[in-house]
């Protein structure tokens, strides 16, 4: 089924290339940040374990936290459609998890998030509206560049995953996996994929938020607190690119924008709320590797 | 890029004015139920934590590394930082308390409290200025965008300030006493909406950036949460500003903190 839409921005895909490619010159510098911060956890991690054995009253108070979060604010959304409560509680009641530290439970969990996040998009690219001739170019460059991030920061998680002497996550986070499989059937155009991967930005950027503070190794806290606010801008864009998609508006979403034609409650959709809430925090072991 | 007035003109929008009100007001809901009541708990076990805590701090490697290594860095304001400043427009350097004496986590909270009051004072002289007529026109998206980014580092600073006042502390009233006068100087040239969306832009990577090196040096998990809950809300507004800019909105994998500022911004005031 194809997305009725009322044409395209004026705008060449190629305008686009310049501006990616600027971004990426700045990435990498970034980059090199981030490799900083994973060469002193090296340093760090060979004088202590990543926060020594999992203590077991901690992860179960942690754990219990980020499921009291979970049953009461996602009400009426994706993950509550999907019975996602009972798969977290059987995932929190599990003990396959116990002999790893906490930090590289968290830094899997977190991998496991990115790695289904690049599968989410790279099989969006795979429709029509979204990343083929009928797409918006300014929704396909960004799902394309969006994907390229997710990749490297699920690289980024597992370096530190293996320099704190864990096992690399390469699998998706399970009970999210759900969610997305749940959704496919109604992926038949941009607003529903756009819907989706606004629910895995910000279940990745909440999870981040709340495990920066929960990390005892402060690499692992300086590589996430790197990330979360990346993942957060995705999820400022998707929440424009929704705005405007929900309100007919497909020529809008343009890059520049025009912005005399923006409705003026445009300018504040994509930024809601003055502190970024925790409550679609993902719990700490979701994504360990048993 | 083609030139907008090549355009043909843009049809009106089919969703209502009404509408993306009611859109943002569910979300302003979300806000007032969930992130801020979460936010509020924080600070307020950060101020149970300090009232234990009262008395001298033994100097941590972190404080260390906040206090020198984060100074070497700065970027493109720290370099201005000698500009005159000329704009007369209401940002203050005067200090009331002693800000230098303040040590710790207290002393990163008094200086994001100065980088958010910098905000507040930014949007403040922009709004001021749109409303003079001195941009020429201003979409009213713009307008919204500033005046609901202002609101929000309003309540960023009363966040931090809510900390230091536990603390028994003196709020922070002024603007980072550092960067302040590049702001001045800057914003007097300022003459139209990209402009102003350039010298935001700036303030709101900086803002995140020093929030992320704070992340990397804070010690109580409370001060820690606070400020995670803050940068991401900075760099939302920076994505939003690069797209009105006509820039690629997620720049950065892996955000920098080349631009954070470090707490000798305080030091002798």
């Amino acid at each position: 089924m194809r997305f009725p839409t009322r044409g395209h921005p004026d705008i060449d895909p190629g305008e686009l290339r310049p501006l990616l490619e600027e971004s990426q010159d700045l990435h990498a510098d970034s980059m090199a940040e981030t490799g900083e911060s994973l060469a002193e956890m090296v340093e760090l991690g060979h004088e202590q374990r990543a926060s020594g054995p999992a203590d077991p009253e901690e992860g179960q108070a942690f754990a219990a936290a980020r499921d009291r979060n979970l049953a009461g604010a996602f009400g009426g959304r994706l993950l509550v459609a999907a019975g996602a409560g009972a798969a977290l509680s059987a995932l929190l009641a599990g003990e396959a998890f116990a002999d790893a530290p906490a930090d590289i439970q968290m830094l899997q969990t977190q991998a496991s998030i990115e790695n289904l996040a690049v599968a989410t998009y790279q099989t969006a690219l795979t429709l029509d509206f979204i990343g083929g001739s009928s797409a918006n170019p300014v929704v396909k460059a960004f799902a394309t560049t969006t994907v390229q991030q997710h990749q490297q920061h699920a690289k980024a998680f597992n370096a530190a995953i293996v320099q704190l002497k864990g096992k690399q996550q390469t699998n998706p986070d399970p009970a999210l996996l759900q969610v997305v499989k749940n959704a496919e059937p109604g992926l038949t155009g941009p607003l529903p994929v756009v819907a989706l991967a606004l629910e895995l930005e910000e279940g990745a950027t909440q999870t981040y938020v709340a495990f920066t503070s929960a990390f005892t190794d402060p690499n692992a806290r300086k590589v996430t607190a790197s990330i979360m606010g990346v993942e957060a801008q995705h999820a400022a864009v998707l929440l424009a690119v929704q705005a405007l998609l929900s309100g007919g508006a497909p020529q809008l979403i343009a890059l520049p924008p025009n912005a005399a034609a923006l409705p003026a409650a445009a300018g504040s959709v994509g930024f809601p709320q003055a502190f970024y809430p925790t409550n679609q925090a993902r719990p700490a072991n979701e994504g360990a590797v048993s | 890029m083609r030139n907008r007035t090549d355009r043909t003109p843009t049809p009106p929008l089919e969703i209502s004015e009404a509408e993306l009100v009611e859109m943002t007001r569910d979300l302003e809901a979300v806000h007032q139920d969930v992130s801020l009541p979460a936010l509020q708990q924080s600070v307020e076990q950060w101020v149970e934590t300090n009232h234990e805590a009262a008395g001298p701090r033994r100097a941590s490697r972190r404080s260390f590394l906040l206090g020198s290594g984060a100074a070497a860095v700065g970027g493109v304001l720290l370099a201005a930082c000698g500009s005159s400043s000329s704009s007369g427009s209401g940002a203050t350097t005067t200090v009331g308390g002693k800000l230098s004496s303040l040590t710790g986590d207290l002393k990163v909270a008094a200086l994001a409290a100065s980088l958010e009051n910098l905000g507040v004072y930014a949007y403040n002289a922009g709004i001021q200025a749109a409303t003079a007529g001195r941009l020429g026109s201003v979409p009213p998206a713009v307008v919204t965008f500033a005046q609901t980014a202002m609101a929000q580092h309003t309540q960023h600073a009363e966040a931090w300030n809510a900390v230091l006042t536990g603390a028994g502390k003196a709020k922070v009233t002024v603007t980072d006493p550092a960067l302040t006068p590049t702001v001045n100087q800057m914003f007097s040239q300022v003459t139209d909406v990209p402009g102003l969306a350039r010298l935001a832009l700036t303030i709101e990577n900086v803002a995140a950036q020093t929030y992320q090196a704070g992340i990397g040096v804070l010690s109580s998990s409370q001060a820690l949460a606070t400020a995670a809950t803050i940068q991401p809300v900075e760099m939302q507004h920076a994505a939003i500003l690069n797209f009105v800019l006509g820039n690629y909105p997620v720049p950065n994998a892996f955000n920098p903190t080349t631009d954070a500022r470090p707490v000798s911004d305080l030091d002798g005031s």
